[in-house]
C-alpha cells in the first residue's frame, strides 16, 4: 500500500505539473542501523513522489560505500537526502522528512521544480549580496507544527545563494548530535556553529539572524 | 505509523472581495467556514500557521464525540479544513498585520495584501501563557517548553516537571510517560482540575510525583535546566527539586494583539461577544477559545463557529 491517498496524490499531481525543470534527489542511506530505522521508509516517500512527476528523479548512494560522492555533495552523515536541480543548491535533510516535514520536502520540490524565489521580494538582494559562507542546521522534530517554516526559510536561503547551506536535522534520529548542540526546543536553528535561535522567525527577522551571525 | 501531514496551499486568489472573512483556521475558524460555504458566503479563512491551531498539537482527542477510539488533532483538523473547502471556502495561509473593523466594508491587512469583506468572524483563537518565574525567560526554548508533542522526543530519559494539573498538563504527561518515567506535577491549587479520568490514568502510574498547592519560585541551571525551587503556598516553605525540563499548562492568553483597540475586550483580553456571538461592532463577531467563556474545548470552539456563522447569515440578509 502506497503512503499517500489517491486524494493525496491527485493534489501533489497537480502541484507538479508543468515543473520547468528536473529535481534530482540523492538518497543517502547509512550502514549504521541506528540511523536507518526509517531508511525504507525514507525510500519509499521519494519513490512515491517520483512516481507522480516525471521531473522527479532519484538517485541512491550509500554514505559508507560512496564516500567520493558524500564528500562531493558535503554530506555529513547517514541518511541524507540532497535536493538539487541540475546543481547542488545547498539544500539537505538529515533523518526522515515525514510528520509536519513532508510538506517541507514537498514545497523545496515545487520550488526547485519551478525554478521560483519564494523569499520575500524586499529581502531577495539582501540575501544574494551574502558573500561569507553560511551553514544553517535546523533541528525539528517530526510531531511539531512550528519547525517546517524554520526549514522552509532556510532552505529558501540556500536556493538563492550558493553560499548558503541549510540542512533540516531530525532529532529523533540524531538524537545524541542534537544532543550536542543542547537542543531542548525545536525548531532550533545553529548558523555557523556558533550562533543560534530558537522558533520560526519571520524570514526578515530570520535574515538579520544570519547577518549577525557572519559579523 | 508513518504520517505525512501536507499543508494544501492553494493558488492565491486575486479576488479580495469577500462575504466572510474568518480569522484563524482552528476548529472554530473550521467550523464557521464549514457553515459559511453552506450558506453560500463567499468565504476565505485566514491562518498563520497550521490548520487546527493548537488542537493540532494534541496527539489525541479522546472525547471529541465520534470518534470512540479518539481522534488525532491534526487528522481532525485536516478534515475540517477539507469539509470547508469542499463548500467552497477558501483557506490562506498568511498572517493578519491589522484590521479595520468598522464601518459597512471590514479591511483585513495581511503581509502584502488587504482582503475586503462585510463581515469577521474572529477566531484567532489563544497560546498558552508563559510561566512568571526566575529564570523563565533564561530557559525559554532552553529546557522550558509549551509543547511536548513538540519537545517531548528530546527529553528521552529525563526529569520533567510538568506545571499545571488542568486536562492539558495531565494529557501531556501521559503522552510525556512514552519518553521518561521520572514526571512530576506542580500545581498552584490544592487538587487537580483535569477530568477525573484523566487523574485515574496519570495516579495509575505510582511513580509520577505530585506537589499540589505548590508554585514555581525559579528555573536554575548555569546553560541548561537543572533544577526547579519550589514554594508551598500555604507556610511558605521551599524545596529545590532536580529537573532537566519544564512543561508549562498553566492556561491561556488570547490572541488579540492585531486588533487594536476596536474590539471590546473584558480584563483579561477576551473578546466580549453577546449570545449570538456578536461583538460590540456589527457585522463582526468572535469564536471559539478568543472570547469570554466558561470552557475551551475543541468541541465547544466548533459549536462558537457554527453560531458565529449562522449570526452572520442572518446579519448579512438583513442588510
Amino acid at each position: 500500500m502506497g503512503l499517500l491517498s489517491n486524494e493525496d496524490k491527485d493534489y501533489l499531481k497537480g502541484l507538479f505539473t508543468g515543473m520547468k525543470r528536473d529535481v534530482n534527489i540523492l538518497l543517502f542511506t547509512t550502514e549504521e542501523k541506528n540511523f536507518c530505522h526509517f531508511c525504507d521508509d525514507i525510500k519509499a516517500i521519494l519513490e512515491e513522489l517520483s512516481s507522480l512527476s516525471d521531473r522527479i528523479k532519484i538517485k541512491e548512494h550509500s554514505f559508507e560505500k560512496d564516500p567520493k560522492t558524500a564528500e562531493e555533495y558535503g554530506v555529513k552523515r547517514g541518511p541524507a537526502i540532497v535536493l538539487m536541480s541540475d546543481k547542488d543548491l545547498g539544500v539537505k535533510y538529515y533523518g526522515i522528512p515525514a510528520g509536519y516535514e513532508f510538506s517541507s520536502l514537498v514545497e523545496d520540490i515545487v520550488d526547485i521544480g519551478n525554478d521560483t524565489i519564494s523569499v520575500d521580494e524586499s529581502l531577495v538582494e539582501q540575501v544574494k549580496a551574502i558573500d561569507k559562507p553560511v551553514h544553517i542546521q535546523v533541528f525539528v522534530t517530526h510531531t511539531c507544527p512550528y519547525c517546517p517554516p524554520a526549514v522552509r526559510t532556510a532552505h529558501k536561503f540556500a536556493m538563492l545563494n550558493g553560499n548558503i547551506k541549510a540542512d533540516m536535522i531530525d532529532s529523533n534520529t540524531f538524537y545524541d548530535y542534537a544532543n550536542s548542540y543542547g537542543v531542548q526546543g525545536v525548531p532550533r536553528v545553529v548558523i555557523n556553529e556558533k550562533h543560534h535561535f530558537e522558533g520560526a522567525l519571520p524570514e526578515e527577522e530570520y535574515l538579520r539572524q544570519i547577518l549577525n551571525a557572519i559579523m | 505509523m508513518l504520517q505525512l501531514k501536507m499543508a494544501k496551499q492553494e493558488t492565491k486568489t486575486a479576488e479580495k472581495y469577500f462575504d466572510l472573512v474568518i480569522i484563524g483556521g482552528g476548529p472554530a475558524g473550521l467550523t464557521a467556514g464549514i457553515y459559511a460555504g453552506r450558506a453560500r458566503l463567499k468565504t476565505v479563512i485566514i491562518e498563520e500557521m497550521i490548520a487546527g491551531g493548537q488542537s493540532a498539537t494534541t496527539e489525541l482527542l479522546e472525547n471529541y464525540p465520534g470518534f470512540k477510539d479518539g481522534v488525532g488533532g491534526v487528522e481532525l483538523a485536516m478534515a475540517m479544513e477539507e469539509q470547508a473547502k469542499r463548500f467552497g471556502t477558501e483557506v490562506i495561509y498568511d498572517r493578519v498585520a491589522s484590521v479595520k473593523l468598522s464601518g459597512d466594508e471590514k479591511e483585513v491587512r495581511l503581509a502584502n495584501s488587504v482582503i475586503k469583506a462585510k463581515a469577521v468572524i474572529i477566531a484567532s483563537g489563544a497560546s498558552p501563557r508563559r510561566i512568571n518565574a526566575e529564570g523563565a525567560d533564561k530557559f525559554h526554548g532552553k529546557g522550558i517548553s509549551y509543547c511536548a508533542t513538540c519537545d517531548g522526543a528530546l527529553f528521552r530519559d529525563k526529569r520533567i516537571v510538568i506545571v499545571g494539573a488542568g486536562n492539558s498538563a495531565i494529557e501531556e504527561g501521559i503522552f510525556m510517560q512514552r519518553f521518561t518515567g521520572d514526571i512530576t506535577f506542580v500545581q498552584d491549587l490544592p487538587y487537580l482540575t483535569a477530568e477525573k479520568i484523566l487523574q485515574e490514568r496519570i495516579k495509575s502510574h505510582p511513580q509520577t510525583k505530585f506537589y499540589l498547592g505548590t508554585l514555581i519560585k525559579s528555573i536554575n541551571g548555569t546553560d541548561r535546566v537543572e533544577s526547579v525551587t519550589l514554594k508551598v503556598a500555604k507556610d511558605g516553605s521551599e524545596m529545590t527539586i532536580p529537573a532537566d525540563g519544564v512543561f508549562v499548562y498553566i492556561g491561556y492568553t488570547p490572541k488579540t494583539d492585531f486588533l487594536k483597540d476596536e474590539v471590546k475586550l473584558n480584563g483579561q483580553g477576551y473578546i466580549i461577544t453577546d449570545e449570538d456571538l456578536k461583538t460590540n461592532i456589527d457585522g463582526v463577531y468572535a469564536a471559539g477559545d478568543v472570547r469570554v467563556k466558561e470552557f475551551r474545548q475543541v468541541i465547544t470552539a466548533a459549536a462558537d463557529g457554527a453560531v458565529a456563522a449562522h449570526s452572520v447569515e442572518k446579519y448579512l440578509e438583513n442588510k
